[in-house]
């Protein structure tokens, strides 16, 4: 299982496929259909999700995060890295050198 | 006007 030591900015993530994700609210909920679980990925989980369509470095999401939200890089970067590993560890994200990272 | 920025949490739903 992935955890956070293990991602770095330099990394790529994306989307894992077999999900069913749907707005409730602002916020976005989730059925893995492999595993069979519901998740909520709350507002800025969501927008997350939704920047990760398409394989992208961790270290731009972070970019694109700070343009929109009022963090500061360091508290943004452990954040992110940390809720990517959690969505690695359920199946939800591939994270790798291309994205691609079982 | 940045949006304020909450901890993004992955929740597992008890369903």
């Amino acid at each position: 299982m992935m955890n956070h030591e293990t991602i770095s900015l330099q990394d790529c993530v994306c989307q894992g496929k077999g999900s069913i994700v749907s707005d409730m609210g602002g916020e976005k909920v989730m059925l893995s259909v492999q595993n069979g679980k519901y998740y909520n990925l709350g507002e800025i989980g969501g927008k997350i999700w939704d920047s990760i369509e398409n394989p992208i470095s961790i270290g731009q999401l972070v970019s694109t995060l700070m343009r929109e939200y009022d963090v500061d890089q360091n508290e943004c970067e452990q954040h992110v890295i940390s809720f990517l590993a959690h969505m690695a560890g359920e199946g939800l994200v591939q994270v790798g050198a291309d994205g691609h990272r079982e | 006007m940045k949006k304020e920025w909450k901890k993004p949490e992955l929740e597992v739903l008890n369903v």
